[in-house]
């Protein structure tokens, strides 16, 4: 864990990362545990997982390296930025961005 | 207060929407306070705020109840009895139920023991409700008679469209509550007029789908609602369904009149920032009209037209003034509702938001918007806190996890209507001793505004 000065971590291959992380006492951001709320995201910087049950993270969050901890599983060693200060990729202001879909709102000028 | 409500009567709550008007000031409120998602990683807590302005801790969190799990998200909570059992001797308004919406546990708080430092007296494991009735997130809590109903966002994977949990008065949980669902593509609030028979629901969408936080891609893929539901509540049945179309996208929060004789009542959609009103009309027939719509505004450098987003609504306890909050233009407002057909705004007031108009109130620089509201059953204070949903939260005010929540007063002038923010009161939820919380519903002992029903 890159932000965590490398702390490193043992993780089977069918393991979740927060399993590991949480066997050795160590606290991580976590909520629903199957992959449904996002609490757990972290950015992968270097490697590759599984994530058998990863429905909460969209096209856009994936695409900006985001997995979470409580269903990845490495399928290779893994460089991770874990907690919320990886986060800032994560979320957006939908009405502040361009190209999707627009939903019927009457629009006002300022 | 106990005190009180155990002189007026042999049960909890009051006679009347007109005794609870009566009863006296709040000397202190209860606030959900939350970690989820502000990279502190404690289990959120019960607060309980000094609201007596003669008290030397006035304005202060006097107390902070903390739940044993990290990452509950704390959210909506309700009472184990309220005015619907005031004939009841046996059972007193003794303790605050509290779900957590991402974990499925529920903690049972004793408020009565002692009112200024509550303390936890059951936990209901998440996995275990998962497992007996296939639901999870928790959403509304409302007590009927000994028993008490939740609606449940998601089965145990997530998806909708959940349903509603039926636990006893002992908090043992007997199964759902609901015979049949069929219509409800998703579950939210809840509220019911027994004298009329009558239920209404509201949908929000599948805890898979908001969890994550608000991608408008969903709302155009229908993974939202715009339905509401009228039901048979003898027969745990929905009766009707009401398509809101596009003018009714989201809807949330749902409540009807206080006076049990009345078949009026409104729903804020959420997303279109309509407000719905719906009666049944002379010949028994349920009518539902638009009532109250705000404008969605152009931001500069923002493509798609921004909403005010409606997030709570609240009907004062005579029935006269609807408030609601527009959480991203950061205003909230006050109608008349004399006339249910047609609300005329008699009162508003900015505190933050997205549009610029009040970055700082009382000296304090607010990282987020109006969101839940509460008013003391007077009409005349009305309490507010400004997180709605850590992701959510996360999205349009990034800053709040670091600055955390506030609690402010808005005084409201309830014979000639008006707003005005109290600048004696400001709970700074920054300043917690670990660390920034968000702070989002707040209850009375005695009941308020949100809780209490005649049956």
């Amino acid at each position: 864990m890159k932000n965590r000065e490398y702390l490193s971590f043992d993780v089977g291959e069918d393991e979740a990362i927060i399993d590991a992380v949480e066997a050795k006492g160590h606290l991580l951001p976590i909520g629903c545990r199957y992959g449904g709320c996002i609490t757990c995201a972290a950015k992968l910087l270097e490697g590759k997982v599984r994530q058998p049950n990863g429905t909460a993270l969209n096209k856009r969050q994936s695409s900006a390296g985001y997995i979470l901890l409580c269903v990845a599983r490495p399928k290779t060693d893994c460089v991770l930025e874990v907690g919320v200060e990886s986060h800032d990729k994560l979320y957006v202001n939908p009405f502040s961005v361009s190209g999707g879909y627009v939903p019927p709102l009457k629009g006002n000028k300022k | 207060m106990e005190t009180t409500e155990a002189e007026c009567c042999t049960g909890p709550g009051y006679a009347s929407p007109q005794e609870a008007i009566k009863a006296p000031k709040e000397k202190v409120v209860y606030t959900i306070c939350i970690y989820t998602g502000t990279g502190i990683e404690r289990p959120d807590y019960l607060a309980t705020i000094d609201v007596d302005p003669d008290s030397p801790t006035y304005s202060q969190v006097i107390a902070r109840t903390e739940m044993p799990t990290v990452g509950d998200e704390l959210h909506h909570m309700g009472w184990n009895a309220c005015s619907s059992c005031h004939d009841d001797s046996e059972m007193s308004r003794k303790y605050l139920i509290i779900p957590g919406v991402r974990t499925t546990n529920f903690y049972i708080v004793d408020t009565a023991t002692d009112p200024r430092n509550p303390t936890l007296y059951k936990t209901i494991d998440g996995e275990e409700i998962k497992k007996k009735t296939n639901l999870s997130a928790p959403h509304t809590v409302h007590c009927l008679g000994s028993d008490i109903i939740v609606s449940m966002l998601g089965d145990a994977n997530g998806n909708a469209p959940g349903g509603f949990l039926h636990l006893n008065k002992d908090f043992e949980i007997m199964g759902r509550w609901e015979k049949d669902i069929t219509g409800m593509k998703f579950n939210y609030d809840f509220w019911y007029q027994p004298r009329h028979n009558m239920m209404v629901s509201t949908e929000w969408g599948a805890p898979n789908t908001f969890m994550p936080g608000f991608d408008l891609e969903d709302v155009g893929k229908g993974k939202y609602g715009q339905q509401i539901h009228f039901w048979d509540f003898k027969n745990k049945s929905i009766e009707r369904t009401v398509d809101l179309g596009e003018e009714g996208l989201i809807p949330l929060e749902v409540r009807f009149h206080h006076n049990p004789d009345s078949t009026h009542g409104f729903v804020g959609a959420t997303l279109s920032s309509n407000v719905f009103h719906w009666y049944k009309d002379d010949a028994g027939e349920l009518q539902i009209e638009k009532v109250i719509d705000v404008d969605a505004i152009d931001v500069e450098t923002f493509p798609v037209p921004m909403p005010g987003l409606i997030t709570d609504i609240l009907v004062s306890m005579d029935d006269k003034y609807l408030y609601f909050s527009n959480w991203l233009h950061g205003d909230l407002r006050q109608y008349d509702i004399s006339d249910p057909s047609n609300p005329k705004l008699t009162g508003q007031v900015w505190i933050g938001g997205l549009l610029g108009k009040a970055p700082v109130v009382n000296g304090q620089a607010i990282a987020g918007a109006p969101q839940m509201i509460q008013l003391s059953l007077d009409g005349k204070r009305l309490y507010v806190t400004t997180s709605l949903f850590s992701t959510w939260d996360n999205q349009f005010y990034p800053d709040m996890k670091q600055a955390g929540g506030v609690m402010l007063i808005v005084d409201c002038d309830n014979e000639n209507g008006g707003m005005t923010i109290n600048k004696d009161f400001l709970v700074d939820f920054g300043k917690e001793p670990n660390g920034p919380a968000r702070a989002h519903e707040t209850r009375y002992p005695g009941g308020d505004c949100s809780s209490d029903i005649w049956v």
